[in-house]
């Protein structure tokens, strides 16, 4: 009886605990991240699957031509009624840019912001440097949507004007409405000022450079005052990039291309030129390569002549090519800014030492000489030509179009003639976004205060 | 010694006197039930002295038996019949016995899957059916046996397809999220892969698959046992919230061996497509030329008008001159085509012819039992080239060793083959779609034989590869392969009439081998080819090399259940009955997938080539080898008691915990005890009723019980998957993809379950019925719902919602007429479910409303009052003027609703349920001598369904056939109708436009939601016994021939364009074929 009243809870104590450890399953490949590493892992995923949208705002410029004849008709299924501006009711094959996908991954940088405590296994420099990538992905996340589905900055009233919804909480049951276009820049502004606190590492090794590290604090900050049209900002933050990452890639004597993630230009190389734009269409326009001039390394080193009219491109097409910021657009920024502010001769040098990388010496000297000889607004728009050749298919030139004088293109597609009104400069939130939350579509302007 | 000796002679002279003081009894039993026959296998003893004896009866219902010659009495029982007692005259030693059915009731043991239950002391809603081709005709699988035999259990066919299942649903839907299957249990083991997958797109209904139950053949089951309230599903726990089906198979019965032969013919005749009303040749050209006037433009160029008219560069002329306008070699090939009708039911349907043959061997003695059987099946579609069938093989054996151990074990081994069809996104390759699809004028042919490809065919993407359907027939190729074996292993210790430890181990092994094949020469190939083009090295092509492609997923599901149960019972003082019995369980589900896909393939040289990907990218996009692997493990602990006074007050009690484990989920959360306490009042047993002789029986019963489930995919944390990637080429890198939405308030969902239920017997049995009343209250429901995207996610899972299923079960069985060599019964049972959302959490940002107040199959629509001046939809607002689109959403220039959310919610009207609120079946059976004649009609009334619009107003595509709603549009000519004209954007309806084209709110209108009743004669069928004077002298025991036809008509609500009612949401569906069915029974 007593060797029975001491069994029995021995027994059932020991089946119990034989039941948790049955039960202890975790199931394949499944996993909660806990580690530095695992941490890294989840950012790591987000770079990987960060949308090309930057490089499909190329079919909508002056850069790309479409042809009945030539173009397959996967890729007219595809990318038609966005290259000839046919928002209304798309055929339903287009593709869509991204929005869910920016959200994913500003809910993975909240994710990290909020949890950088809990995680372990790691030092606090790699601690630091994770959530310092965060800011920037959260950052630039806004940047691009407000960039892709809102007003231009320098052509609306920010402060009242419709922006996109902002999030920064790793919240499911958030419903954010959309917060004004001002809004948006400041967030993105204050992130910057946060990434700056956290980034550790000055330059990551060749195969993690798609990783944002401190340089790229100033390179976005300098675009954003660009498009902000701050011009003494932006100069100031180009000058830091240029301070830090001043080297470009020499296309007289190297075979790399300045876009490649292997150039010294390389600052980031997050966003991959890989996508169906450069492996499908392929179709760049000829009359955007005549802005070219004879002489120009890049003509012949961005492009391939096909036939006597058409060119295939060579900036892109494989996992290789991969770029969000570098330091020729450090260059173009300031120059610009420059320009703007009055300083000719400031601007003109910071084109020197780009133009010497991509003419051929007598062109370079051609150029200088009609460089110098320009007036403000000669040199501004040769300063944004500049861009557009050096930038080109690098997903620049919708932006720099929008936020300057917002052209009336016209293309022609089967006997048809369209035109790229104002309004179109905007493009509407995706049908699925406003299906699936009405409220960010709802803005009545605010009186600011 | 001598003292041994005297012993001795004492016994021999006490066992000769015995010797001679015996009688010899011998006699006869009969059958009761099936007249002048023979009863096999009766029991028949000296009753319960301690010196009992007992004999069994032989093959033509013999018995001889010796006993004691003061034996009064002898016993003759029979399982399923009332117990006969016999009355020994002193002088007759040779009798005539009759047997009949017992009063079913009463003498019968009911199997729970744990436990076998005397209905005397049953307090539980439980529904019995027996399995014979009598009582639920030919059917392919035990689903379907089901069909219109249990009140409160609707059977719902989604596909007429070989081998497709069918929907159950027991007392309505409990659950929204995940399994709403009822729990499947094979001989006291719960069976794993019985959930059919939700079709997210209503072509997912060609996906082919197969549920375990599937293989189980009908003619090794002798019962099923429908669980359905809380008091009866408690013990199976969480996975028992939607109902359990516990099947019996067959076993063998004490006597000689007994061999039985059946053999089915089928026949069914092709679907008549007639009723789908699509256009004739004559009809299409007309639309197409009247279409060609009108600035509708979507796909101008399709059509076979339009087709001519490009071929001859008079497409313009036209459009601006008309008819009279064209060439007379136009007018000539345009009017060709009318001349043209190819009946592509014909082509694609077929007639076909099925068998299925089964045999069995079974018999058994006091110490053992066996049974086995071996069953084939084949059935091929109407559909040509679609095909299931099945080979069985099932052993069954069980053995008493001695007094206290039996043990037995039975193995069921199953193969099936389907055969399909492979389907694209278009669905343009399922022939049921084509054939509503596909040119009236089109022929597939040349004079050649070759075929033409038809151009015409395309799915949104604005050219498409070259498409013949019956070449796609050809080459291409969908086969599924399955598996199954299955063995239960079963001890018995009985120590002691009160004391006994059951424990049996279950092993379920399913594999199956899908392959899909795709030849060089098919659409489905050139359809993956093209997708697969890119520039490489400034040349486009294709990366996929020549060939056809192959791809073949493998998959294994293992699954073990162990359990034990201890069982004790007793009787105190003749009145108190006390069971008690308590166990535990232990489950382990292990599934494992792999997918691997060939390109290049040749089927002849079984050849493949090898993919050159020029990107690590784009090789991420044609995985050529997939694998999964999940794992899940489950203990459970249970006990139930029950104490009976008197023999007519029964209360019973059950509980369970199940622990399960949930990955990311704190400890507390895995078990949750869910119980039931149960009542029964047996009426008749009380004095005051015993006199009543027209009553047979009244009992009352009732319950109360929780039941319960929980997500195990959501979690409250960021859970991710592993996976290795490339960001930048040459650098493998781990990530951890995290795309399911965490939840951190998720919580059990519960269902309370309260049962009453009435049994009456009356008029010698003449009459019985049994009424059961039931309400379910189920809380923090489960569902997923659709997230913000600018939460990150696309949808997470959440508890939104209460909800309630109240509702009557009736099921009245009479023996109308009963004469000596003629019966008419009727079995009537019926459902009747309501079921409400007591409330729901609508997420903030659903532009569709809630359902709080109303049936979770809520549809909702928007109201329309015809068309305004342009013959676009007018709808009705709440104040009950008529506003078009713009007004109504308050359209912006982007054809986007400025309203809010519970503003656009606000805008629907609610239309019906898509749920049977009366389901039922109501059988007849007719005996007359040797005839037997059953008729079994399924109803379901009081259904909605959301059908699919006939065309779209901005994408109707004219290069495919429809029905003739296009005809009745809305044109300047035609203004009184109902149905939208075609639109076109111009600037003044632009925003409207954009809103019909991209949004789906033209699918919403009430237009598209029609009402579902019908009743439907599943079975008629007429069998004859074979009289044995034919047979003996062939050695026959006894044979039987029937003829069935199955599905022969359906009356119901308006199903006009579709096929059938059931399917006419789906116009994927194969349609549900009729069949007639010719049987032989022969036993030997």
């Amino acid at each position: 009886m007593k060797i029975k009243t001491l069994i029995i809870p021995i027994l059932a104590a020991l089946v119990l605990v034989a039941c948790d450890d049955f039960l202890d399953i975790t199931p394949t490949g499944k996993v909660i991240a806990k580690t530095g590493d695992e941490y890294r892992a989840l950012l790591t995923y987000e770079y990987k699957y960060f949308p090309k949208d930057r490089y499909m705002t190329t079919v909508r410029t002056d850069e790309v031509i479409m042809d009945k004849s030539k173009s397959s008709s996967t890729d007219l299924d595809a990318y038609l009624d966005l290259w000839r501006w046919k928002d209304d009711n798309p055929s339903p094959t287009t593709t869509y840019f991204s929005w869910r996908t920016y959200y994913h991954s500003i809910y993975i940088a909240n994710y990290i912001i909020e949890h950088q405590e809990e995680i372990t296994d790691a030092t606090a420099d790699e601690i630091s440097q994770l959530v310092g990538e965060a800011y920037m992905m959260r950052a630039y996340c806004h940047f691009l949507l407000v960039n892709l589905y809102a007003e231009p900055f320098t052509h609306c009233n920010p402060a009242v004007t419709r922006g996109v919804p902002m999030q920064l909480q790793a919240d499911v049951n958030a419903m954010p409405g959309s917060s004004s276009v001002e809004a948006i820049y400041q967030q993105v502004l204050a992130d910057l000022a946060q990434a700056e606190q956290y980034l550790k590492v000055d330059k990551w090794e060749e195969g993690k450079n798609y990783r944002f590290n401190k340089s790229s604090v100033q390179a976005l900050r300098a675009r954003t005052y660009l498009y902000m049209g701050r011009w003494q900002d932006a100069l100031d933050a180009a000058d830091a990039v240029i301070a830090a990452h001043g080297e470009l890639e020499d296309l007289n004597s190297s075979a790399v291309l300045p876009n490649s993630f292997k150039s010294v230009e390389n600052i980031v190389a997050l966003e991959r030129f890989s996508s169906n734009l450069f492996t499908v269409i392929n179709m760049p326009s000829p009359d955007f390569i005549s802005m070219y001039r004879s002489g120009d390394q890049r003509r012949t080193k961005f492009f391939k002549r096909v036939t006597s009219s058409s060119y295939a491109l060579q900036k892109g097409g494989n996992d290789e090519y991969a770029s969000t910021f570098r330091t020729s657009e450090a260059y173009l920024t300031a120059a610009e800014a420059a320009a703007r502010l009055g300083h000719l001769e400031d601007a003109v040098d910071y084109l020197i030492p780009l133009m010497e990388k991509r003419l051929n010496a007598s062109a370079y000297q051609a150029t200088m000489e009609l460089v110098e000889a320009m007036d403000q607004d000669a040199l501004i728009q040769e300063i944004l030509d500049e861009r557009a050749r050096e930038l080109a298919f690098e997903g620049h030139r919708w932006n720099d179009l929008r936020r300057t004088t917002q052209p009336e293109l016209t293309r022609t597609y089967d006997g048809e003639v369209y035109t790229l009104v104002a309004d179109r400069y905007t493009m509407r939130f995706p049908t699925g976004a406003v299906e699936a939350n009405p409220e960010i579509e709802r803005w009545e302007p605010q009186v600011s205060e | 010694m001598t003292r041994k000796l005297q012993a001795f002679i004492f016994a021999f002279i006490c066992f000769v006197s015995m010797m001679a003081q015996e009688r010899t009894i011998t006699g006869t039993v009969m059958d009761g039930e099936f007249k002048g026959e023979p009863l096999m296998g009766a029991t028949v003893t000296t009753g319960t002295g301690k010196a009992i004896k007992g004999v069994v009866t032989d093959l033509e219902g013999k018995f001889t038996i010796k006993v004691p010659a003061d034996t009064k009495k002898l016993l003759v029982s029979y399982m399923g019949y009332k117990t006969y007692s016999l009355t020994l005259k002193p002088s007759v030693n040779t009798y005539q016995v009759t047997l009949y059915f017992s009063d079913k009731s009463l003498d019968e043991f009911i199997v729970t899957g744990y436990q076998q239950i005397d209905r005397r002391k049953l307090t539980a809603a439980v529904t019995t059916v027996d399995i014979s081709e009598e009582t639920v005709g030919a059917v392919k699988n035990i689903d379907q046996a089901l069909a219109g035999q249990v009140a409160g259990l609707s059977t719902v066919a989604a596909s007429g397809a070989p081998g497709a299942p069918m929907k159950i649903r027991i007392r309505g839907t409990s659950s929204i999220n995940g399994v709403q299957e009822p729990l499947w249990v094979l001989d006291g083991i719960p069976l794993e892969g019985n959930e059919i997958p939700a079709m997210e797109n209503l072509n997912d209904i060609d996906d082919i698959y197969q549920t375990s139950i599937a293989g189980l053949n009908p003619a090794d089951i002798e019962n099923i046992t429908v669980l359905k309230d809380a008091a009866a599903t408690a013990i199976y726990g969480a996975r028992a919230a939607n109902g359990v089906i516990v099947i019996t198979t067959k076993k063998g019965k004490v006597g000689r061996p007994v061999v039985n032969f059946s053999a089915k013919l089928t026949y069914n005749p092709r679907a008549d497509i007639d009723r789908l009303n699509l256009l004739n040749a004559d009809e299409k050209v007309d639309l197409e030329l009247a279409l060609l006037q009108t600035p509708y433009d979507y796909r101008q160029h399709k059509g076979g008008v339009a087709n001519i008219l490009d071929e001859l560069g008079e497409f313009s002329t036209y459009q601006t001159g008309g008819w009279d306008a064209l060439s007379p070699q136009a007018q000539q090939r345009i009017n060709h085509l009318r001349s043209i009708n190819t009946d592509w039911n014909d082509i694609l349907f077929r007639d076909v012819l099925n068998q299925e043959y089964n045999v069995s061997l079974s018999g058994g003695s006091d110490k053992a039992h066996y049974y086995a059987s071996a069953g084939y099946y084949t059935e091929q579609g109407t559909v040509k080239g679609v095909e299931n069938n099945r080979y069985n093989l099932t052993l069954k054996t069980d053995f008493k060793l001695n007094k206290i151990l039996t043990v037995g074990a039975s193995v069921f081994a199953n193969q099936r083959n389907q055969k399909s069809y492979m389907t694209d996104g278009g669905g343009f390759t399922n022939p049921v779609y084509y054939s509503r699809m596909a040119n009236p004028y089109f022929e597939p042919y040349d004079a050649l034989g070759n075929y033409i490809y038809d151009t015409n065919v395309q799915g949104r993407e604005s050219e498409a590869p070259d498409f013949n359907i019956f070449e796609e027939r050809s080459n291409t190729a969908k086969e599924r392969k399955d598996r199954s074996f299955m063995a239960i292993f079963d001890a018995e210790f009985k120590f002691n009439s009160h004391l006994k430890l059951t424990t049996q181990y279950g092993l379920q092994h399913d594999n199956y081998t899908l392959t899909r094949y795709a030849g060089h020469d098919s659409y489905a190939m050139r359809k993956t080819k093209e997708y697969a083009t890119f520039i490489v090295d400034g040349v486009r092509k294709s990366i996929l090399p020549d060939g056809g492609m192959n791809k073949q997923t493998e998959a294994h599901t293992d699954q073990w259940t162990w359990k034990a149960m201890l069982e004790w019972n007793n009787r105190f003082n003749e009145i108190h009955d006390v069971e008690l019995m308590g166990g535990t369980e232990v489950r382990h589900v292990e599934t494992e997938v792999l997918t691997s896909t060939a390109y290049g393939y040749d089927p002849r040289t079984l050849t493949t080539q090898p993919v050159l990907f020029p990107s690590e990218s784009i090789a991420q996009r044609y995985p050529l080898y997939e694998e999964g692997h999940t794992e899940n493990a489950f203990v459970s602990w249970f006990a139930t008691g029950s104490y009976t006074l008197l023999h007519r007050y029964t209360l019973g009690a059950s509980v369970r915990f199940d622990g399960s484990d949930v990955f990311g989920v704190a400890k507390k959360y895995r078990y949750l005890p869910l119980y039931s306490f149960s009542g029964l009042w047996r009426g008749k047993e009380e004095k005051f009723l015993q006199d009543v002789d027209w009553l047979d029986e009244l009992s009352l019963r009732a319950s109360y019980g929780l039941q319960g489930n929980i997500d195990k995919n959501t979690s409250p944390y960021l859970i991710g998957t592993f996976d290795k990637i490339t960001v930048l080429p040459g650098y493998i890198e781990n990530v951890i993809s995290a795309e399911t939405a965490p939840n951190p308030n998720l919580k059990w969902e519960k269902t309370k379950n309260v049962n009453v239920g009435l049994n009456l017997a009356f008029l010698k049995n003449r009459v019985r019925l049994n009424v059961d009343y039931y309400y379910r209250r189920s809380t923090d429901l489960i569902s997923s719902r659709q997230l913000p995207l600018e939460t990150g996610f696309a949808s997470t899972t959440v508890n939104w919602a209460s909800m309630e299923n109240r509702g009557w079960e009736i099921a009245l069985n009479t023996r109308n007429i009963v004469t000596d060599n003629f019966s008419w019964t009727t079995s009537l049972n019926m459902g009747f479910n309501t079921n409400k959302i007591l409330n729901e959490t609508v997420a903030e940002n659903s532009t569709y409303p809630s359902r709080e107040g109303y049936p979770v199959g809520a549809l909702f629509a928007y109201k329309t009052a015809g068309l305004d001046a342009d013959g676009y939809p007018l709808f009705v607002a709440k104040d009950g003027t008529k506003q078009t689109a713009a007004e109504f959403f308050r359209l912006n220039r982007f054809g986007a609703s400025t309203l809010s959310a519970e503003e656009q919610r606000n805008l629907y009207t609610y239309m019906g349920t898509t749920e049977p609120e009366c389901s039922g079946g109501f059988i007849n059976t007719f005996e007359w001598g040797d005839w037997q004649l059953n008729a079994n009609f399924v109803f379901n009334l009081g259904m909605k369904v959301r059908v699919q619009p006939s065309y779209s107003p901005t994408y109707f595509d004219r290069g495919l056939n429809t029905n003739h709603d296009i005809l009745n549009r809305w044109t300047s000519a035609n203004p009184n109708t109902n149905m939208p004209a075609l639109m076109v954007n111009t600037p003044a309806r632009a925003s409207e436009f954009t809103h019909f084209s991209e949004y789906n709110t033209y699918s919403m209108l009430d237009l598209w939601v029609r009402s579902l009743n019908y009743c439907r004669l599943q079975s008629l069928r007429l069998g004859y016994k074979i009289p044995k004077r034919f047979l003996a002298p062939i050695g026959i025991t006894s044979a039987s021939l029937s003829l069935e036809g199955r599905n022969l008509f359906v009356v119901a609500s308006n199903y006009d364009n579709y096929l059938d009612p059931e399917t006419m949401g789906n116009p994927y569906a194969q349609p549900i074929t009729r069949s007639f069915i010719f049987g032989l029974n022969v036993n030997f």
